[in-house]
């Protein structure tokens, strides 16, 4: 390239003029040049890291062009706001297809690498000249590394919030069966912060919906240690300081042991077998007749 | 002198410090400074609670040269804190209102502290600890980048995170270390490595070094006091409700809600109590903390006549006035950390925390 | 009770006297309306008391055994305790600081602490059960 030869020639000449306020104009200069040819081997050794994989070809290169003209623009200013509003643009539109941090932080740090092997190429003869080259040039390109990750997890981090508001939600349901009666059923595994947020759900929904009579159904709780154990026991406790009784359905034989393990009272529990009996024993305690008159209700 | 340690935190076998045999000397120390000043005793209770909370993290030969690092520190907290106590101050409560403009600068300076800080660490461990620190799952896949193993990665991690926090602290004091062991020692402290304290003999380096002295506060302790902090003074019954209050208050501040608050205000309740019935008067200092995670931290101290048996005092049911008996075992189940210092005749410190962030607590 | 704004209230309704706390109370506080409403149990020969803390965001040993112990005196006296209004993040705090209301009946509301008290004094309140 004609490019280089013009370099050789002229090395001696741009050392003597280059102050270090000249290195940066100069570095970006050759950037803005080879831009193509750089963004694909930069794009290259993308795939060959087998990152970002979740986008299409065309995407990937539509990218890459805009991450690769922000970068260089940010060299060329020295500021970042821009490159941050992109990366918290392009953070956005990646996130949902399941692009990690470490994609992320990659592909920042292959150009940055990319890069430095250029000016490396382009300066190797002027061992001076080369060093002060780089030392313009790290500071910065590891500063936009910085500010890319920085964008990037802050995005990723408001959409994981957003979902676990929302994973929330749904994972822990108080239904209104019918006037005053609570269900809360119990489903997958029990740990003691998801405890919390139940009995913090269940006590306030036994406010707002009037609950006296509250089943909790512990049918799909495949198990239960101690720490949760106790809280199902305080959260008993704390509905009826609210008024309502508490009905436990579905208490599988190893639950009932570890309840009795950690001193619980089984006989102060109401616990019935299934959630059909617990529901019937509700209406009994609500005072509604039994509906299906079909059962005998003896005793 | 007892201590009593919630079982949450994994106590040290047999490690248990004896504070106690600071006191005297610690009381010297005070003494030369401030004489019979009327702060003095809890200048000294102070400086052992810093220390107790240091505890875990520094080798037992070096307690003592840590205490009167901590002494001098807390000293001259107080000393800057004076004035602007007495001009806020109306009778118990001290809401500290923050500064924006300050806080302003406050937070450019820290901003370009840590840019200065990474700046420093080698770009391996930058680039490592952006990767992961970040996003926190990364460690295994770092491990396979490299070829190492999840746990060499989480290794290397902790020690850069060491040392970032020594290079951010010099980098906010704008110096650098006078001595060639400066950096080894304030390393060890920062990552709370014994072996290496007493290999590079900090505790000796701590009484002669003035800037590892200040810098090893806020590597060990709390970090530098802040205006986060409220200070409740407490004699009478309405103190009670007056301390509570102030905890919910802050504790909304930093983003607390539901049961955690009511919890929380309930505990302070019940520490404040024991400080009216026991001691007649003392003080409930509650202050956001936001390292390791982000939380509440209480401490209330008297300087009454003391708890003899702190182990039975936290036993459900224990009672030395009429009725009471679940205030400090009641208070500890509501909070996430619980500590208790008590030293018969001279008074009482409970210490607890409560974690915003709960992951891995009940 | 006090000067300045009442902090608590005490209402008759019949027999039952409806006692509401409006405020955080301290512990002398407390006792004063302890006081005041086992006296006022006296005066009025009241059969049932209910008395909504639902204004009270904390409830900690000292509040928990002077509502049992108000609780237990109206008891010798003949009249049935109904404690109204705890609130959820209360309740659940009090369970944890090993606080419970004994054998003391606790409601949801007002509303629901008057019909127990009919239902367990013996009088119809709308004819829930036979």
């Amino acid at each position: 390239m004609s490019q280089d030869d013009e370099t050789q020639e002229s090395s001696e000449q741009v050392e003597a003029s280059s102050s270090g306020d000249q290195l940066l104009p100069q570095l970006v200069a050759h950037l803005r040049e080879h831009r193509a040819k750089l963004r694909d081997e930069w794009a290259s050794r993308i795939r060959d890291a087998h990152l970002l994989e979740a986008m299409t070809p065309q995407e990937m290169s539509a990218e890459t062009t805009s991450v690769y003209d922000n970068y260089v623009e940010v060299l060329e200013t020295g500021s970042v706001e821009a490159l941050q509003h992109y990366a918290r643009d392009l953070s956005e539109r990646i996130i949902p297809r399941g692009v990690e941090t470490h994609e992320v932080v990659g592909i920042v740090l292959l150009l940055r690498d990319v890069l430095a092997r250029s000016l490396f190429e382009k300066y190797q003869r002027d061992f001076g000249l080369l060093n002060r080259i780089l030392d313009a040039y790290e500071p910065a390109a590891n500063r936009i590394a910085n500010t890319v990750a920085v964008s990037f997890v802050d995005e990723r981090e408001r959409v994981i919030r957003q979902q676990q508001d929302a994973i929330r939600e749904l994972s822990t349901p108080v239904l209104p069966v019918r006037e005053r009666l609570l269900i809360l059923p119990i489903i997958g595994v029990l740990d003691g912060e998801r405890a919390r947020q139940l009995t913090e759900q269940l006590l306030s929904g036994i406010r707002t919906h009037r609950a006296k009579v509250v089943v909790i159904d512990i049918t799909g709780a495949p198990e239960v240690d101690e720490t949760v154990a106790n809280h199902l026991v305080q959260t008993v406790d704390a509905s009826r300081l609210m008024g309502a009784s508490v009905i436990i359905t579905g208490l599988s034989p190893t639950i009932a042991q570890t309840l009795v393990t950690i001193g619980v009272d089984l006989s102060k529990m109401n616990t019935i077998g299934d959630l059909q009996g617990g529901l019937e024993e509700a209406e009994r305690l609500l005072g509604f007749t039994v509906t299906r008159k079909a059962v005998t209700d003896g005793s | 002198m007892s201590t009593a340690r919630v079982p949450d935190e994994p106590a040290q076998p047999g490690g248990a410090v004896d504070v106690a045999a600071l006191i005297p000397m610690l009381r010297r120390i005070v003494a030369a400074r401030v004489g019979e000043h009327p702060a003095a005793e809890d200048l000294v209770q102070e400086t052992l609670v810093r220390v107790l909370e240091a505890e875990d993290r520094i080798e037992p030969g070096m307690i003592e040269p840590y205490a009167i690092a901590t002494a001098r520190n807390v000293m001259a907290t107080m000393w800057r804190r004076k004035d602007s106590e007495s001009r806020n101050r109306h009778r118990a409560l001290d809401p500290s209102v923050p500064d924006e403009a300050e806080d302003v600068v406050v937070a450019s300076e820290e901003q370009s502290a840590i840019n200065e800080a990474l700046r420093r660490l080698t770009d391996r461990e930058r680039e490592v600890l952006l990767a992961h620190e970040i996003s926190g799952q990364a460690t295994r896949s770092l491990a396979e980048d490299s070829g190492s193993t999840a746990g060499a990665v989480a290794a290397q991690l902790k020690r850069t995170r060491a040392r970032l926090r020594v290079e951010y602290l010099l980098a906010l004091e704008h110096t650098e270390p006078p001595t060639d062991e400066c950096r080894p020692v304030l390393l060890a402290l920062s990552s709370a490595d014994r072996r290496r304290q007493r290999e590079v003999d900090a505790g000796r380096h701590l009484l002669e070094c003035d800037l590892c002295a200040k810098l090893s506060q806020p590597l060990l302790g709390r970090g530098p006091l802040r205006d986060n902090e409220i200070h409740v003074a407490i004699s009478a019954d309405p103190d009670i409700v007056a301390a509570r209050q102030a905890a919910r208050e802050l504790a909304i501040r930093a983003g607390f809600s539901g049961a955690d608050l009511t919890m929380l205000a309930t505990a302070v309740s019940e520490v404040a109590r024991n400080i009216v019935r026991f001691a007649r008067s003392g003080e409930v200092t509650i202050e956001l903390v936001d390292g390791p995670r982000a939380g509440i931290h209480v401490v209330a101290r008297d300087t009454g006549p003391g708890i003899d048996d702190v182990e039975v005092a936290l036993k459900d049911g224990f009672s030395t006035y009429d009725g009471l008996g679940l205030g400090l075992p009641g208070a500890r189940r509501l909070m996430d950390e619980f500590n208790i210092v008590s030293e018969p005749g001279h008074g009482t410190t409970v210490t607890m925390t409560k974690w915003f962030d709960k992951k891995g607590t009940a | 009770m006090n000067s300045g704004p009442a902090l608590v209230s005490i209402l008759r309704q019949g027999d039952t006297l409806v006692a509401s706390v409006h405020t955080a109370l301290d512990d002398s506080e407390m006792v004063r309306f302890q006081n005041d409403l086992v006296s006022r149990i006296g005066e009025h020969r009241a059969r049932g008391v209910i008395i909504d803390v639902a204004a009270l965001d904390v409830i900690d040993s000292f509040a928990s055994r002077t509502l049992r112990s108000i609780a237990d005196i109206a008891r010798l006296r003949g009249a049935v305790t109904v404690i109204v209004g705890i609130q959820p993040e209360v309740a659940f705090s009090m369970v944890r600081l090993g606080m419970d209301m004994g054998d003391v009946p606790t409601s949801l509301d007002l509303e629901e602490g008057l019909a127990y008290l009919a239902r367990v004094n013996g009088r119809a309140a709308g004819g829930r059960r036979g």
